[in-house]
């Protein structure tokens, strides 16, 4: 099937098997390699996207489901040599070691804010909930958006 | 120069080591620019798909392909059979660690250990569920998932043994034939006649039995192989992440039975490891065969399944602890006995032989024995995972100390006090023979409990229970050993274009080495840590090198930088002296990175414009290019201690952790930012084995029940604490920089501490012990069987 959807700001129209995941459809055809996938059940949060503004899982969503949406993923969260808030705050906190992780949580916490601008500790620590950190333990993860949160 | 002329680290004159600088590889990241291995794609590449074992034990009769091979867009199917006529050896696995400091494991006989061979596909039978049988490979990943499903192996199934105590009997099923038992490594190291005649005269005597389970890394990257080969070149390229490329790239070659400088391998960005990515897999040198074989570019991703089917594992140990003490409560003996479950071939002896060389932690204990064994059994490999083998000696040593203060009713705090080595001992040699370099041991504990405010633990404790929870404090002490491999190098390379090369071999997997090598050699040769960039990922570039593990990075690079530092100030002066007619004594290097001479002063890039076009000859032939390699075996041995608090919820039981305390000797720190950041990663993979993780196999089948995220539980930023983290820096004599370890540290009392802190909150109940993980149901099972016993 035809899908046409506009991704970072740009209009995308391509063929895709009916059975492609969006987080591979983002990945193997649009070459958006930001977006990664990390498990087959949901559960990692590594391919967040926002979807019409929303954060979603887009390993849990087919390609032809996005049709006719707009999709921010990593690469399109800053358009300019500086980096957004969010990553700028990730990199003064060392919020990210190994870096797999960090596009979804970045995506996850940025619709946090987008929707709660003021959340306490616990509130970050719940929506963060499905998204999966290794090499961090959260700590400074956490740090990083409540840092962004009392700046805005 | 930061040494002055003695050599001795002069840290007046250092600028950017120590600093908690932002790092440079963040950027990249934050933007989704990084470069992981499934993000590489070739023209017109093929997919790969493994049909697995279903069973953890069985014969196989007989592969029928036919109907697979009809499959649409099926391009080949392999199988052992194939390897072998290809004459594809096995994979030279090197378990036992290679430094001369390492206790020496055996077999039983005293002989070389049978390690079991890792054919690349088996050809007789299947020894865990999930081995890889079958490689299928078709134009597209969904081709060849689907042709996957109609290869038909006939298997003819076969008793099996998965645990230690089912390994270790008798009639016991045989993993391999070749060995008359289960058991493949068999040692005692200590004096056991003397510790039997002190056990059998000593005041008190404890003794307790522990399984430390089996867990898994889980880097939230997937391992994953793209391969091509070019016919004219004869080469061989894979892009695949793991914690050295170098070591991949000799193991690999010797597998295929090829020229190491046919292949080359491209390890950019590494999605985290843990230890599960640092040995060679089967897939790797399968999809370079194979692409050579169909002359295709071949991909491999590994589902998480798939991940959890055949990543190497963890831990998995057994052991017995004995402890005696005398009248004053000072220890006089310790005696272990240790089980090592290697799985279905022995990858890595690490963590038994480093538990061993520890098992009396960081107590001056007179007298020990070790009896250290190992026996095979139908499940994945294990290999070292962070903090190999110390967690689990770590964890019987400070849950047996807890046993016994309760039982001699005294303060746990203070029987760890009588007994702690003292700094003025150091360096101390422990009853195995092992040397700890240097640490300040009851430091650390005074700083620990500084911040825990045990003054008021009860009334938090009422607090709790006022609110439904039980809470309890636990603490563990903790020194733990970083050795590895004995090789580095390095090469240094000034480009007239402003910057220094810094060439490693050793590998990252988000430990951050582009920032904190870049401060080493920054400050070693006068210059900003921008001016330095640190290479890595290419084996056509980096030709030596020893791979991230064992906490071995930042130690052996760091002095391996100095070593070649030194020498590239030295071809600096020389080239100084040969282009500008010069004596090389009146040419001195200062601080700002420049050499001087009279009223002369040029940098390092001015002079690498300089010797441009210079025929150089001699010794001198290199230029501003210096290669240095340095083989260090001595260990170094980090250590700290742990304090934590845990609520456990009075109705359903389960069990929060609350506060969480860790204080770190790193020996030096040189990026205090990642050093923390290390620090709680570490903490969250102990607190995840003791609350949250096993990798579980069903009793009755041996078969996973823990194959997915769903039901296997790395830690949630909502079951975790923020931490408070301090370091204790206490440098090591043993190399020019003073570095110990991080990364390892944190992880090695965590389990200890936390479990520590449940059955402290379960106090009322009297439970000795509770296994991990603990969860909500284990801990419901402990008080309720209590509660049977007190009734009956």
């Amino acid at each position: 099937m035809r899908i046409s959807l506009t991704i970072n700001g740009n209009p995308v129209s391509e063929d895709v098997d009916n059975r492609t995941l969006l987080a591979d459809f983002i990945r193997n055809t649009l070459g958006l390699t930001g977006t990664h996938v990390g498990c087959d059940t949901s559960q990692c949060g590594c391919c967040v996207v926002h979807l019409n503004g929303e954060a979603i899982k887009s390993c849990t969503m087919l390609a032809v489901a996005a049709n006719n949406s707009e999709i921010t993923t990593i690469e399109g969260l800053s358009n300019s040599e500086d980096l957004s808030a969010m990553q700028e705050s990730f990199r003064r906190n060392h919020a990210l070691q190994c870096g797999y992780c960090t596009p979804g949580v970045i995506m996850s916490a940025v619709d946090l804010l987008k929707n709660n601008p003021k959340p306490t500790e616990e509130e970050v620590r719940d929506a963060l909930e499905g998204n999966l950190c290794r090499c961090t333990g959260y700590h400074n993860i956490i740090k990083a958006i409540l840092d962004v949160s009392k700046a805005g | 120069m930061v040494f002055d002329i003695k050599g001795k680290f002069n840290s007046k004159l250092i600028s950017s080591i120590g600093k908690p600088l932002e790092r440079k590889e963040d950027e990249r990241l934050l933007r989704g620019e990084g470069l992981f291995s499934d993000d590489f794609n070739l023209e017109g590449q093929y997919y790969v798909t493994f049909v697995r074992s279903p069973y953890p034990h069985a014969k196989i009769k007989n592969i029928d392909k036919s109907d697979a091979e009809k499959s649409p867009g099926v391009i080949a199917i392999f199988t052992g059979e194939d390897c072998l006529a290809d004459n594809l050896h096995p994979i030279p696995h090197s378990p036992v660690p290679s430094t001369k400091y390492d206790l020496k494991l055996t077999d039983p006989e005293g002989k070389d250990i049978f390690i079991g061979p890792q054919l690349l596909l088996p050809v007789d039978k299947v020894r865990h569920v999930g081995e890889a049988v079958v490689m299928v490979i078709a134009k597209t990943n969904f081709e060849a998932q689907d042709a996957a499903e109609k290869v038909y192996v006939d298997y003819h199934e076969l008793d099996w043994t998965a645990d230690i105590n089912s390994s270790l009997k008798e009639d016991s099923p045989k993993v391999w034939d070749e060995i008359k038992d289960n058991i493949c490594v068999d040692t005692i190291f200590g004096n056991p006649e003397k510790v039997d005649k002190v056990f059998n005269s000593s005041k008190y005597l404890f003794s307790k039995e522990f399984h430390i389970g089996r867990v898994t890394g889980v880097p939230l990257e997937p391992r994953s192989a793209l391969a091509s080969y070019d016919s004219t070149s004869k080469r061989y390229l894979l892009y695949a992440g793991s914690n050295g490329a170098v070591r991949h790239k000799f193991q690999i070659s010797k597998t295929l039975n090829i020229d190491p400088g046919s292949l080359r391998i491209i390890c950019h960005d590494v999605g985290g490891n843990f230890g599960t990515k640092n040995r060679v897999y089967v897939e790797f040198p399968l999809v370079l065969w194979a692409s050579k074989k169909t002359d295709n570019p071949i991909k491999y991703t590994a589902t998480r399944s798939e991940s959890f089917l055949s990543d190497v594992q963890g831990r998995d140990l057994l052991t017995k602890v004995e402890l005696s003490m005398d009248e004053d409560y000072k220890f006089t003996a310790f005696r272990a006995s240790n089980v090592s479950n290697v799985g279905a071939r022995v990858i890595s002896l690490s963590p038994l032989g480093k538990g061993i060389a520890l098992v009396t932690g960081p107590y001056d204990i007179p007298l020990a024995s070790a009896r250290a064994r190992a026996v095979f059994t139908n499940t994945v490999p294990t290999n070292a995972y962070r903090s190999s083998g110390r967690p689990e000696v770590t964890f019987a040593m400070e849950r047996l100390i807890e046993i016994a203060a309760k039982s001699l009713g005294i303060d746990p705090i203070k029987l760890r006090r009588i007994n702690l080595i003292n700094k003025d001992d150091m360096p101390y040699r422990n009853a195995l023979g092992v040397t700890y370099d240097s640490g300040k041991y009851e430091d650390n504990m005074n700083k620990a409990l500084a911040l825990s405010d045990l003054d008021n633990l009860s009334i938090r404790k009422e607090d709790a229970s006022q609110r439904g929870k039980f809470l309890g404090f636990g603490f563990s002490n903790y020194v733990e050993s970083s050795v590895g491999n004995p090789k580095e190098s390095v090469e240094l390379r000034v480009d007239a274009d402003g910057f220094i090369s810094l060439i490693v071999g050793t590998q990252p997997t988000g430990q951050g080495h582009e920032t904190s090598f870049a401060q080493v050699a920054a400050d070693l040769l006068g210059l900003a840590p921008e001016e330095i960039k640190v290479v890595f990922s290419d084996t056509d570039i980096v030709k030596k090198g020893g791979g991230s593990h064992s906490g071995r990075s930042m130690r052996h690079a760091g002095t391996v930088i100095c070593l070649a530092a030194e020498d590239l100030i030295d071809r600096g002066k020389k080239l100084c002296s040969l282009l500008f007619d010069q004596n090389y004594q009146s040419i001195s290097f200062a601080r700002e990175g420049s050499f001087t001479w009279s009223d002369k002063k040029i940098s390092w890039f001015e002079l690498a414009e300089a010797i441009e076009g210079v025929e150089l000859s001699g010794d001198l032939h290199t230029g501003l290019n210096i290669e240095r390699e340095n083989e260090m075996h001595e260990p170094v041995f980090p250590n700290g201690c742990a304090a934590c608090e845990v609520e456990i919820d009075k109705e359903t039981f389960v069990p929060k952790l609350t506060k969480y305390i860790a204080i770190d000797d790193v020996g030096r720190a040189i990026n205090p930012l990642i050093v923390d950041g290390q620090t709680h990663g570490s903490i969250a993979t102990g607190v995840g084995q003791a609350l949250f993780e096993t990798f579980y196999l069903d009793k009755a089948s041996g078969q996973p029940l823990t194959g997915s995220l769903m039901d296997y539980g790395i830690p949630r930023a909502d079951q975790l604490p923020s931490f408070v983290t301090e370091l204790n820096e206490v440098l090591s004599p043993t190399n020019p920089l003073g570095i110990k370890s991080a990364g390892e540290g944190a992880t090695t009392p965590a389990l200890a501490a936390v479990i520590n802190a449940v059955v402290n909150a379960l106090e009322e109940f009297d439970i000795e012990h509770i296994d991990m993980p603990a969860t909500s149901f284990n801990i419901w099972r402990s008080v309720n069987n209590k509660n049977k016993e007190s009734k009956s």
